[in-house]
């Protein structure tokens, strides 16, 4: 014990430090665990503090980048304000789902609301990783049905969009029948280095209907099949800032990107780069909270928070992500609709992914894609 | 080599605690910070998700993970073999510098240690890509019609690889070929051979350990490559660790991952006492050729 105490002493000071540094603004002190936890001392030092369960802040983890300061004023910092309201921190350090695991089984967790899809909120929630949503905290009605999980609460849209160069493709490709012909669309493709989105637009150029009743359950083999046909004129992007970069350096003319990277793209290039919803695969983000969260049910309160339209437009003006709510979609500015995805007329265009397909399928199939890319 | 040993011999005998203690204190750090989680990894592999050796069938048995293996493999000796060569040239070079230039030289050679995998990697895509440097000089000037594809495949993996690994291969080498006794090559032209034979017989032979020791070195560290395949092989050239990173933050298979890993520092291990053989092999050899 005498032994243990310096420790814990220590571990104060560092947060008075903090403290003092942040204004008493907020003390980012899981913030702070974490970066101690990237030392390997996290069991460690929570075992020192007896503020385990310390409840007194909320921290939202998401992806990094601008999500993180768009997702900080636009959802924490009202939330904080508002009745049910906390302190609340927005960190990008990337909600993975091995790193999901790692907390929740070393019974460590240190992140209360994460920004994920419904796909991995099936996955993860069937191995008893998220805890299950309060839906009498949060609004059903404010989401389509497809929209909600177990343990995922549809938090925003986005579609894997088919983007081109239109200096390269005079013509513009229509569909994804048109990404797979070369011979009259000539150029290097990019697909990503994870299926999400891939086989459905794989099936889609192979002839089948852009609705999910005939891409689900996804016939992989095929799918597989029509990759192989393009796979030698495809680069494989693996991060959303790197699809940006192939098409800015012009090592490709075509590529299925996020659609919030199709937008960033088309302003950079004052239009040279292009993108449709058509045939787009339409994913819903998704928040999941993993379980054995420190804020306890207040997570959920954030959530509820998060469904209101008008914040999702906001949203939308910032990074592109689709509002959820179908709700938001009357109060989109009407000269930004069109590339709205969860606006009708685009949402019409596109499939919506079968999340549960995913969740039963995802380590599987991913593994047979890395092969296929990589062999 | 022969003048440290009566030292160690003599030092053997006694026991100093403060050098103990200095030697038991990064011992405990490393037992604690890196030898449990490395346990905890083999620990993992026969134990996810359920007791036995499941994972290290699935070894033998997929064909997915053979083509992986596969391509850390080739990928791997490609990268050593030309790091090797090019570290070799390199090394003559600066080993008949004058003292001045050669300074100079072995400052850039640990120059690029400052610049990070990832900066390096960019860099490399900015060179090779279609419209790059290379591209566009060779088109500038008439070479070639259209843009040489060198980036973006296994070909960009390996000559990002070889740069990365190039200072690490030049060192050991280098080092090597400075304790090559001049006279001995100053002896045999005056005996008669030419340059190529004086090369071939007297000098390379010598110079063997520093070559096998930075070999064993640059295959070591390019079986655990990451960033730099990631970034030039457009996501089509998957080696071990990116596997292995699929497999513990996406599909959540910890048991084929912590095989895997327990596979590669076995392998590592394994590189590493043969190349402890070859360095003792170099320094007899060298003591050797300091004495005749």
């Amino acid at each position: 014990m005498t032994k243990e105490k310096p420790e814990l002493e220590f571990a104060a000071d560092c947060l008075s430090i903090l403290r003092e540094k942040t204004n008493g603004k907020m003390v980012h002190r899981r913030r702070f665990l974490s970066a101690l936890g990237a030392l390997g001392v996290m069991p460690l030092a929570l075992k020192f503090t007896p503020a385990h369960a310390a409840s007194d802040e909320l921290v939202v983890v998401n992806w990094g980048g601008d999500a993180q300061p768009a997702f900080q004023t636009i959802w924490a910092d009202p939330f904080v304000a508002s009745r049910d309201g906390l302190p609340t921190v927005v960190e990008g350090s990337g909600p993975s789902s091995g790193k999901i695991k790692a907390m929740v089984e070393s019974q460590a967790v240190v992140w209360d609301v994460c920004d994920r899809n419904l796909p991995a909120s099936i996955d993860l929630g069937q191995q008893d990783l998220l805890e299950k949503v309060d839906w009498d905290v949060v609004d059903p009605a404010k989401l389509r049905d497809i929209h909600r999980t177990d343990w995922g609460v549809g938090s925003y849209l986005y579609s894997f969009a088919l983007t081109w160069d239109s200096e390269a493709h005079e013509i513009a490709p229509q569909n994804w029948a048109d990404f797979w012909n070369l011979k009259d669309f000539p150029g290097t493709r990019t697909l990503r280095n994870n299926f999400e989105g891939m086989l459905e637009a794989a099936l889609m150029a192979d002839g089948d209907a852009a609705d999910a009743a005939s891409l689900y359950p996804v016939d992989v083999e095929r799918a597989f099949e029509k990759i192989r046909e393009i796979r030698e004129n495809t680069i494989f992007w693996t991060s959303g800032s790197q699809s940006q970069e192939l098409f800015r350096n012009r090592e490709v003319t075509m590529g299925n990107l996020w659609h919030t990277r199709a937008l960033l793209l088309r302003e950079e290039t004052e239009n040279r780069v292009q993108f449709h919803f058509n045939q787009g695969i339409l994913f819903a983000g998704a928040w999941i909270v993993p379980k054995g969260n420190p804020a306890g049910a207040k997570a959920w309160d954030f959530v509820a928070s998060t469904q209101d339209p008008e914040s999702q437009v906001e949203l939308f003006k910032a990074l592109g992500n689709g509002p959820v709510n179908p709700a938001a979609g009357e109060m989109v500015p009407e000269d930004l609709r069109a590339d709205d995805p969860g606006n009708p007329e685009n949402y019409a265009k596109q499939v919506a992914v079968d999340a549960a397909w995913y969740a039963d399928n995802y380590a599987d199939v991913l593994n047979r894609y890395t092969d296929l890319i990589a062999s | 080599m022969t003048a440290f040993a009566p030292k160690t011999a003599s030092g053997a005998g006694r026991t100093d605690r403060f050098y103990l203690l200095m030697i038991v204190l990064p011992c405990a750090f490393l037992a604690l910070l890196y030898f449990l989680p490395v346990l905890n990894v083999l620990v993992l592999s026969v134990t996810e998700p359920q007791p036995g050796i499941q994972n290290y069938q699935m070894l033998a048995e997929s064909g997915a993970l053979h083509r992986i293996l596969l391509n850390t493999l080739r990928v791997s000796l490609s990268t050593t073999a030309l790091t090797l060569l090019l570290g070799y040239m390199f090394s003559l070079g600066i080993n008949s510098m004058a003292p001045r230039t050669r300074t100079v030289a072995l400052f850039v050679v640990l120059a690029s240690f400052w610049i990070s995998a990832l900066i390096r990697a960019y860099a490399w895509v900015a060179i090779l890509q279609p419209n790059g440097l290379i591209n566009q000089l060779l088109m500038g000037i008439g070479l070639i019609d259209t843009p040489l594809i060198l980036v973006r495949n296994e070909l960009g993996v390996i000559i990002g690889m070889v740069h990365y690994m190039l200072p690490y291969a030049i060192l050991p080498i280098y080092a090597n070929m400075a304790g090559i006794d001049r006279s001995l090559l100053r002896a045999s032209r005056a005996l008669g051979a030419n340059r190529w034979r004086t090369f071939w017989w007297v000098f390379f032979p010598q110079s063997l350990p520093g070559l096998a020791g930075s070999g064993i070195l640059v295959m070591i560290f390019s079986l655990g490559f990451y960033i730099t395949p990631a970034i030039l092989g457009g996501g089509r050239v998957v080696m071990i660790a990116e596997y292995i990173s699929i497999q513990i933050s996406e599909t959540l298979r910890w048991g084929v991952a912590t095989m895997l890993a327990t596979v590669l520092v076995m392998v590592v291990v394994a590189l590493t006492i043969w190349m402890s053989r070859y360095l003792k092999v170099g320094g007899g050899l060298a003591s050797k050729g300091g004495k005749s």
